[in-house]
């Protein structure tokens, strides 16, 4: 049989959690703030490397962004990616995530076969968390959110789908597509200087618009239906109530509060 | 040297931050600081090629390393300060230990003991002080006498002791410096070679993680192939061949240590609230103790890094550039470590914050690897010589060049670096008229100016660059601000200090005092308060608190 072909999605992010905000244009304020490789997708790659030990596969690494986002993609493969690709292009730029799905799933049908793709949760600078699930629906494949887990028996996958109060346990047959949520004491694995050494030797490739076959009007600016209309901090949410009691008890203190709210006046 | 890329030698220094971040909180160091004790673990993980695998940067590709180029190296080797200094040295003893071999061995020996430190992740140690020969290595008294076997030397028996070893009692194996009957020469000797054995682990001002002891060798025998290069009376030019490069490595010692201190101080100044508002927006207080150390440690980074870049292209030897380099980058960063306690206040002078050590820490770099005042006279000794040569145009040559780069670029201060180093020409003269250099002191003062006056020329270089080195921190207005600042008060001191050192040791010739320029010096000082507190807002913006 084939090794499994595994495709990690990745993104170069300022390594910030307080990323300030430029109050005219309402973009992220980047000079000065080095990049980092953004935390969910070094667990995704990570991942994809312990099925990869575990099962044997084809760990390519995938991203788009400028030239110097190359940096990501040497430390995916230092980690042990296999190979890895970079869409860049001027025609890009601007991309939303609608746009940004569209290229990279176009980049993903120009590798051929691929069994499993892997994404971060979301990116610590736009937090859409909206690009995994796009691809998923570009490549008309079913998708897994939020996992921490993942095996794979028989061309099945099985993923820990993390939900609010716990989690879900979700089987999916391959191919299919999952973001990743690491740990809540995950610390990103680094590299050893041979390993670095070694990465300067694999394959890393460069795509353009034209290369992987994508159409102009549905990357750029120009496939991009999102327009941002200001970036501000969300008001927080308001913590709920809890009341313990009989039901009947609970029933009468609810629709208290329902009446004094007018929720009940026709 | 083929070296590496910037996105890797990125990722190394990303990987070796991340265990230091780890492996080596404060808390930790401060502890084996207090109890001087050498982390042996961390040194194994260092080298370990799985975890991070440092030492085989140093080591070409051909005997199993992975051939760091000089600037690789010198990069790494700031990174290894800021974390500490102590642990900086100890994977600095390898290196000088291998040196020996890797300029002056036979293919064989490279091959052999090379590849052996690369695999085996041995530590070494460089055995070459004395108890009483330190910079003046010809007073060496260790012997090493041939053992004739049917007529042929089959080896060396050697005697004497050595002193101030880093790494000298957990060494893998040491290269010892001893007097062979054909003169100074490099041998190897293993740990646990009969008659070989470390004194005691010194009880040392800082560095105190770092093992430094003495070594005794009484009568040990070594094999005549331990005998580096095959040649004897090869150790002494063998020694000089490489303090280029690895006084290079102490001055990006003396850069990242002075750095560490002063971001700290920085971070605090942007916290300590005094009298309504922090201290980071109080001038006296940024204009002291902050800003002339940012200023004086870039124009020092300008030096090593074009002294590295020049040693990458194949340029051999550069002892003078190393001397200039490691002189001024230690001397700041001591000084910078200096003022970052007295910027923490009470602070400052605990062993809750790091300042205090790394200044302990950091003074040694202006003792080992040559004091400074051994770099003052090595520096002044070579440049007399260009002095001479040239017949007194080597300095205006500089200051005509720096006068073309102000002309295509006004921002930097070429032109009052054009004017220390004219300035610094007057002076080197009148010192060959009055013959001034018959006294040490004035030799010695001679070679402080002459590194001030090259690290700014280098400075304003480096802040013209179209494309800035990719360890630039700031924006082109800042870094420029910085060297502006530079520039500004080396071509004062320069003229005032030489004036001062000329007039102090021999006559007044006419015209002299004229000569000097101090009048367009002094015009240039226009302006510096302005620069200074741009870099004082920018530098408080620079480094927030963690």
């Amino acid at each position: 049989m084939n090794p499994m072909k595994i495709v990690v999605c990745v993104k170069q992010v300022p390594d910030t959690t307080e990323v300030q905000v430029d109050p005219q244009t309402g973009t992220l304020i980047r000079a000065g703030v080095p990049s980092i490789l953004n935390p969910y997708d070094h667990f995704a790659v990570e991942k994809a490397l312990e099925l990869k030990a575990e099962h044997g596969a084809e760990v390519s690494v995938l991203t788009m962004g400028p030239p110097q986002a190359q940096a990501v993609l040497r430390l995916a493969l230092a980690l042990g990616a296999d190979r890895a690709m970079l869409l860049s292009d001027r025609l890009f730029a601007g991309s939303d995530t609608w746009a940004t799905s569209y290229a990279l799933g176009r980049a993903i049908r120009k590798l051929g076969r691929t069994d499993l793709i892997l994404c971060g949760q979301q990116a610590i600078d736009g937090d859409t968390a909206q690009v995994g699930p796009g691809i998923a629906q570009n490549l008309r494949i079913p998708q897994i959110t939020f996992c921490d887990q993942v095996e794979i028996e028989d061309r099945q996958l099985k993923a820990r789908h993390h939900i609010d109060d716990g989690h879900e346990i979700v089987q999916a047959r391959l191919p299919v597509l999952c973001t990743m949520t690491p740990p809540q004491d995950y610390r990103p694995r680094h590299p050893s200087f041979p390993r670095v050494v070694q990465a300067m030797g694999k394959v890393l490739e460069t795509w353009t618009a034209l290369e992987i076959g994508a159409e102009p009007g549905m990357i750029g600016l120009k496939g991009s239906p999102t327009q941002v209309d200001r970036v501000y901090a969300p008001p927080q949410k308001e913590k709920g109530v809890v009341f313990t009691g009989t039901a009947a008890e609970l029933a009468g203190r609810i629709l208290d509060i329902l009446q004094k709210e007018n929720f009940l006046t026709p | 040297m083929t070296g590496l890329d910037s996105i890797a030698r990125g990722l190394m220094l990303d990987s070796l931050r991340d265990y230091a971040k780890r492996r080596l909180p404060y808390e930790e160091l401060r502890r084996l600081d207090r109890e001087n004790e050498f982390p042996a673990d961390v040194l194994k993980e260092l080298y370990d090629p799985e975890i991070l695998g440092i030492h085989l940067l140093l080591i070409p590709q051909e005997y199993g390393g992975l051939g760091g180029s000089t600037f690789d190296i010198y990069r790494v080797c700031e990174a290894l300060a800021h974390i500490d200094l102590g642990v900086a040295t100890s994977v600095f003893a390898t290196f000088l230990g291998s040196d020996p071999i890797r300029v002056g061995g036979t293919e064989e020996q490279r091959r052999f003991w090379l590849g052996k430190i690369a695999k085996e992740r041995l530590l070494a140690a460089y055995g070459a002080t004395e108890p009483d020969a330190g910079s003046d290595l010809v007073a060496l008294s260790t012997r090493a006498a041939h053992v004739v076997k049917n007529g042929k030397i089959a080896g060396y028996r050697i005697t004497g002791n050595k002193q101030w070893i880093s790494n000298g009692g957990v060494a893998d194996l040491a290269v010892i410096l001893a007097l062979a009957p054909g003169g100074p020469s490099w041998f190897v000797v293993e740990k646990g070679t009969e008659g070989f054995s470390a004194n005691a682990h010194e009880d040392k001002h800082g560095i105190r993680l770092s093992n430094t002891c003495a070594l005794a060798l009484d009568d040990v025998f070594v094999p005549a192939e331990n005998l580096i290069g095959g040649v004897e009376g090869q150790g002494l030019s063998q020694a000089q061949a490489v303090f280029g490069y690895t006084r290079l490595m102490v001055a990006a010692f003396g850069l990242g240590a002075g750095w560490e201190a002063l971001e700290t101080a920085i971070r605090y100044s942007r916290q300590r609230i005094q009298s309504g508002g922090p201290l980071s927006q109080k001038q006296g207080y940024m204009l002291k103790l902050i800003v002339p150390h940012a200023a004086r440690l870039e124009a020092a980074r300008a030096f090593i890094e074009d002294t590295a870049h020049r040693l990458d292209a194949g340029k051999h030897g550069l002892q003078t550039e190393g001397s200039i380099a490691k002189l001024a980058a230690t001397e700041a960063g001591n000084r910078a470590a200096e003022d970052a306690i007295q910027a923490l206040g009470g602070y400052g002078y605990t062993k809750d914050f790091p300042v205090e050590k790394i200044k302990r820490d950091v003074k040694i770099t202006c003792i080992y690897e040559g004091t400074s005042e051994m770099m003052e006279m090595t520096v002044c000794r070579g440049r007399w010589q260009e002095h001479l040569k040239s017949r007194g145009t080597y300095y205006e040559e500089q200051a005509a060049a720096l006068d073309r780069l102000h002309a295509s670029c006004p921002t930097v201060g070429a032109d009052s670096a054009a004017l220390a180093l004219r300035a610094l020409n007057k002076i080197l003269e009148e010192c060959r008229l009055q013959r001034l250099t018959r006294h040490q002191h004035v030799t010695m003062r001679l070679g402080e100016y002459i590194a001030q006056a090259e690290t700014c020329a280098a400075f304003c270089r480096a802040a013209s660059a179209d494309h800035y080195s990719e360890t630039v921190r700031f924006d082109a207005q800042t870094w420029q601000a910085l060297c502006r600042i530079h520039a500004r008060e080396t071509a004062a001191d320069i003229c005032l200090k030489g004036a001062k050192l000329v007039l102090g040791a021999g006559a007044m010739n006419p015209g002299f005092a004229d000569a000097l320029g101090l009048g367009a010096i002094l015009a240039k000082q226009a302006g510096a308060l302005e620069d200074q507190e741009l870099a004082m807002k920018k530098l408080a913006e620079s480094f927030r608190s963690r």
